[in-house]
């Protein structure tokens, strides 16, 4: 047998045992077996020192061959048993995309406190700043200073929870209109909400003995009821959305004169007619009005220089509309299944 | 207030429905709640006569009657009603006929005979049993004699009529009868007003002044008091279009003198009042303050002691009535009455609403005395009164009207440009248009150098300035029309009170630590002091009272968060909730003094309570419940939220928490805060079980670190180290003081200490426990190496040991 028809048949013989082996260690055991110093191809070179010089190179080159098939070879099939043993190893690992998750234990804001700050966000984005004011007032403040003298018929309005003759829990935002206007110097134009805690002698299925407001309140010159409507209507547009549309209708509070509320078309129905809106296709969510003279020149205002636009808006009723609530008892009961739908 | 179309309609035509008027009146400022269709449901009933009746022999209550209702026919109907005899005209339901109740007539057969219809009561036709007399409410209704009979009920009762519910405000006081709305409604359609006939033909002669003299004594409370006197009065019902309309706007009728004072009151806006002539001493009526002892029987046979802030009607001798609120006993006209006295008057209306709601007594009456009523129309109402008992035949009246009227009123006068009007509603209403609006309210308009000067009507007391007069144009013009418009402010952000900032702040920490966020009423029930074994000393026991609380449930302020939370979770876990975790961010409220003469300080507070099982019930968690360490954790989070990092836990003897599981956190030396387990005892108070955990936090002190801007320190340059250590040391030594020991003896490498493992059992001695640390070390200049660490670690496991007699763990 010649030297290439050795090398040849080495070559079939290491390929085959090669494509048969399963492991990567039997490779491993084949590379050191045809490869290696003492194996095979060692042995059939020590034959060279027979063959004629002019041949070598010829033989020289083909155990190059064979040497590189055999390390290609070699290479190939650790790449396709490493591959299959990672199929099988991912074969056998899974877990239950069906079990529920660990997860983070968030807690839930209470949805008057969403709507809140909704409110502040759409009115401090158009320059009003929230300011605070107490809860227990007293009669200055809450009636008075609104226009609103002791023994005045609009007091019924109002069933008040007195502390004293003159403390009492506020029945109303509306003073810290007052409070606002005379912490600053006479004239000084003034953009503000106050949000906050009301309260009122009145408990049954729809009325909360404590609830909560937004005040609204801006001084400045020429500042009209038109003013009123375009404010009024960019919040409402904010807060549900472009479709809705606003309407002002004549009423009457102490401190602003002229007095409108202020209805929005059925955010249920979108005006064609509900239970929600009593099949009128309004909701009513708001009064306001132009300043009252009067609260203005009591807190130091020039009246006949400036004037302005007063609103008052109830946040329990907004969240309602907004969250679809149907019984205003469920904010203060404080159950934790219906918190928790809130975020 | 309750306003009858048919009513109006005497005063206005009305030729649009109902419900359009209730539409337009709401766009001008008279928001109409409802539209009241009486007489709903009822059909086929008329009017029929009792030709006979007898009773039928087999029963021994039912009456068969013959009836004729202008059919044609005698028609057979029993009735189990002992009120019907022969001759009287009632209503009839015929077969077919539809009750309001529902019910639908059919042939029937009662004890042997048949009855085709039925008689009917008051009720039967849905008709308010307040609105009847005594007799009326038992049994059949018997109609007048002269009732037509085959009439539809429904036209001689007025139960075709609808009513609009008007929810009228405090300064609509004009409109506060039907000429008022009738005058709103004219101007509304574009009609004219007509106002009630007042003329009165005087047949009986002489002058008022020669029988009765009136005086005021306090003009200050009083500002007209007027009288006219009828003779030959005759007592008797008044005529059924007056009792239907009274009846359709909720009032009783009654007999002729008071249906009439009641009639021009609801007509007229002007509330009456009638004396029995021959009761009054002296022949006089005089308007003065009641004296101290003085007493009052009045019309509801009570007793009433006078103070001398009531307005007090009185003869020369006694009190005969409290002015605008009620009438005395002693001079109510009776069936034995020949002459009355009218009287019309003018009372203060705050002093009127002082009174009324001291007796508690508010009427009709005191209402329109309390919103101003028309000084002007007085007159008109004595009139309009005695034009309606003349027409009815029930009086003669004598000459002239008995009038004091001190000080004649000045109606407001206002002066103001129509640019102004325009500036203020943001319109550009024409002048003309606005004299126009003014004229068709009844208001007087002059131009003068550009200026429009407007008279306001006597009945619009409450027109006194200009803003008035644009309410006016602005609703008569329709708010519709006015285009909205942005306010031409610069342009700014708004600011917020920082407090609330940080409110905000807690809140949404407190939120994703999985808290939910509940919202308590702030008035709590009084024993929640007791509940909590407040020491008798404690500030929180001073608690504001509210004067009239709902119930003792809501009865005081709170002065602490804890019991609004704690009832909040007993609710909750009495509704199978597995786990409680809420807080609150609210206010107690503290007062200086008692009782309170300043405001008191209402003092933010975060406050929270977790009861329990710590998660959700899952199947990668226990079911453990929540212990100190949870609470502990959310405070140390929220503390480092707020980047409050000068702060110390501390001891706390609050007698409500458990002493050896709370501690309070003091800043800057003060407490500011506790937080914990609950006293068992408490717990058991509050329905909660043991192992209840609460915080409350003062927010003020947070505040300030809690804005501030967070400064960047700049990442370790070389890589730090770290070795885990454990020792033994008897169980009673704290984390902080071990941390104290390996702090003082670690030198300035060491950088953090974190506890991984605390171990008490079989492995370590009794009375010890083994805590491992990892520490980490970290230099600036350089990565350190084991020969620098190892001698430190050496040296502070030797102190440890020293301190404690500890051990390191091998």
């Amino acid at each position: 047998m010649s030297m290439k028809e050795m090398l040849l048949e080495l070559r079939e013989k290491a390929l085959a045992d090669l494509e048969a082996a399963a492991s990567s260690q039997e490779l491993q055991e084949l590379k050191v077996k045809y490869l290696g110093r003492k194996g095979p191809m060692t042995e059939i070179l020590r034959g060279m020192g027979k063959v004629p010089a002019e041949e070598r190179p010829k033989i020289g080159e083909i155990v190059n061959q064979v040497k590189q098939t055999l390390e290609q070879c070699l290479k190939d099939r650790t790449e396709i048993l490493r591959a299959e043993a990672l199929k099988a190893k991912i074969a056998n690992d899974k877990v239950d995309i069906t079990l529920p998750g660990r997860k983070p234990a968030g807690g839930h804001l209470h949805p008057i406190t969403l709507t809140n700050r909704e409110i502040k966000k759409i009115f401090m984005h158009m320059g009003f700043d929230v300011i605070e004011g107490p809860e227990i007032d007293n009669d200055y403040f809450n009636f008075e200073a609104l226009n609103l003298p002791k023994d005045h018929p609009a007091r019924d309005m109002q069933d008040t929870f007195y502390i004293t003759d003159n403390f009492l829990l506020r029945t109303q935002t509306s003073g810290v209109q007052a409070r606002t206007m005379q912490s600053k110097e006479p004239n000084t134009p003034i953009r503000m909400i106050s949000p906050g805690a009301v309260y009122r002698n009145d408990y049954d299925a729809t009325h909360s003995p404590m609830f909560h407001q937004v005040e609204g309140l801006v001084v400045d010159k020429n500042i009209s009821l038109a003013d009123l409507k375009g404010t009024l209507e960019t919040f409402c547009k904010e807060m549900f959305g472009n479709d809705v549309k606003i309407r002002l209708r004549p009423s009457y509070f102490p401190f602003t004169e002229p007095s409108c509320e202020v209805d929005i078309s059925c955010v249920i129905c979108g005006g064609k007619g509900c239970n929600v809106c009593k099949h009128s296709g309004w909701l009513e969510i708001l009064g306001a009005g132009e300043v009252h003279p009067n609260v203005l020149e009591m807190s130091g205002y020039d009246s006949s220089k400036m004037n302005g636009y007063a609103f008052g808006m109830g946040v329990e009723r907004i969240a309602m509309l907004k969250y679809g609530i149907d019984d205003l008892r469920l904010f203060f009961e404080n159950d934790l299944r219906f918190i928790r739908q809130f975020r | 207030m309750l306003a009858s179309i048919a009513w109006l309609k005497r005063y206005v035509d009305i030729d649009v429905t109902p419900e359009e008027l209730a539409e337009k009146l709401t766009r001008v400022g008279l928001e109409v709640e409802s539209v009241i269709h009486q007489g709903q449901g009822i059909s086929g009933v008329v009017t029929g006569k009792v030709t006979a009746i007898e009773k039928n022999p087999k029963s021994d209550h039912l009456w068969v009657c013959q009836m004729d209702y202008g059919s044609g026919e005698i028609v057979q109907i029993q009735t189990g009603a002992q009120n019907v005899k022969q001759g009287d005209i009632v209503p009839v339901a015929t077969l077919g006929a539809e009750l309001p109740n529902g019910m639908k007539l059919k042939k029937i057969k009662m004890a042997d005979v048949y009855s085709y219809g039925m008689l009917c009561s008051a009720a039967e036709l849905g008709i308010d049993n307040k609105l009847l007399l005594p007799e009326q409410r038992e049994g059949i209704l018997i109609l007048s004699p002269d009732t037509p009979i085959g009439k539809d009920i429904k036209e001689v009762l007025g139960l075709n009529d609808t009513v609009l519910d008007i929810d009228l405000t405090a300064n609509k006081q004009d409109c506060f009868c039907m000429t008022g709305i009738a005058r709103e409604a004219a101007a509304v359609l574009g009609k004219t007003l007509r106002m009630p006939d007042t003329s009165v033909k005087e047949a009986a002669g002489g002058d008022v002044h020669d029988m009765l003299s009136v005086a005021i004594e306090i003009p200050e409370l009083c500002s007209r008091f007027t009288g006219r006197a009828l003779k030959n009065i005759k007592i008797m019902p008044s005529p059924d279009w007056m009792q239907n309309e009274l009846r359709a706007c909720s009032v009783r009728p009654i007999n002729n003198v008071v249906d009439v004072t009641n009639y021009v009151m609801m007509e007229l806006g002007q509330p009456m009042h009638a004396y029995d002539y021959d009761t009054l001493t002296g022949h006089a009526l005089i308007v003065r303050r009641g004296k101290v002892g003085e007493h009052l029987q009045t019309l509801d046979d009570q007793d009433r002691e006078l103070t001398p802030d009531m307005i007090t009607i009185a003869d020369t001798e006694k009190a005969v009535g409290l002015g605008g609120v009620m009438g005395g006993l002693i001079t109510e006209v009776t069936d034995k009455t020949t002459t009355v006295i009218l009287e019309a008057a003018a009372f203060n209306g705050p002093s009127i609403r002082r009174t009324s709601k001291a007796l508690g007594l508010r009427s009709e009456a005191s209402m329109r005395f309390e919103r101003g009523v028309d000084i002007a129309n007085c007159h008109r109402a004595l009139n309009r009164a005695a034009h309606l008992l003349e027409e009815m035949g029930a009086c003669e009246t004598v000459c002239g009207i008995a009038d004091a009227y001190p000080v004649p009123y000045k109606p407001a006068v206002i002066t103001v440009t129509p640019e102004t009007i325009n500036t203020r509603i943001g319109v550009a209403i024409p002048k003309e248009e606005m004299v126009d609006i003014l004229n068709r309210l009844q208001f007087a308009v002059k131009e003068e150098n550009g200026s429009l000067v407007i008279t306001a009507p006597t009945w619009r007391q409450d027109v006194t300035c200009d803003a008035d007069i644009s309410e006016e144009i602005a609703r008569m013009h329709s708010y519709d029309k006015i285009e909205s418009h942005n306010p031409e402010l610069a342009l700014r952000q708004g600011k917020e009170d920082p407090m609330e900032e940080v409110k905000g702040e807690a809140e949404d920490y407190l939120a994703s630590a999985g808290l939910d966020e509940v919202m308590t009423y702030t008035f709590i029930h009084p024993s929640f002091v007791d509940k909590m074994m407040l020491k008798a000393d404690d500030a929180r026991r001073s608690v504001i009272k509210l004067m009239n609380p709902i119930s003792d449930e809501f009865g005081v302020m709170r002065t602490t968060m804890l019991p609004s939370l704690l009832n909040t979770a007993a609710y909750n876990l009495a509704r199978q909730a597995e786990s409680v975790k809420i807080f609150e961010v609210g206010r107690v409220y503290l007062p200086k003094s008692l009782p309170l003469t300043d405001h008191p300080e209402e003092r933010r507070m975060i406050g929270a309570v977790m009861s329990g099982r710590r998660n959700a019930l899952n199947w990668t968690s226990g079911k453990d419940s929540v212990d100190f360490y949870d609470m502990k954790g959310v405070v140390e989070g929220l503390l480092e939220k707020m980047q409050l990092a000068d702060y110390e836990l501390a001891a706390c003897e609050e007698t409500y928490m458990h002493p050896g599981k709370s501690c309070v956190v003091k800043a800057g030396g003060k407490q500011i805060g506790y937080f914990g387990c609950l006293h068992p005892t408490v717990a058991a108070s509050f329905d909660v079980p043991e192992e209840t955990y609460v915080l409350e936090l003062e927010l003020a002190p947070l505040a300030e670190s809690a804005l501030r801007v967070p400064q960047y320190t700049h990442l370790a340059k070389f890589p730090g180290t770290s070795r885990d250590i454990a020792v033994v040391v008897p169980k009673n030594v704290t984390m902080q003081e071990l941390e104290s020991v390996l702090r003082a003896n670690a030198g300035e490498l060491l950088q953090g200490i974190r506890v991984f493992d605390v171990y008490t059992g079989k492995q370590v001695a009794e009375g010890c426990k083994s805590v491992a640390f990892n520490l980490t070390f970290q230099a600036e200049d350089r990565t350190l190496t084991d020969g620098e660490i190892d001698p430190i670690i050496k040296n502070v496991v030797e102190k440890v040991a020293e301190a404690y007699a500890a051990e390191l763990r091998k």
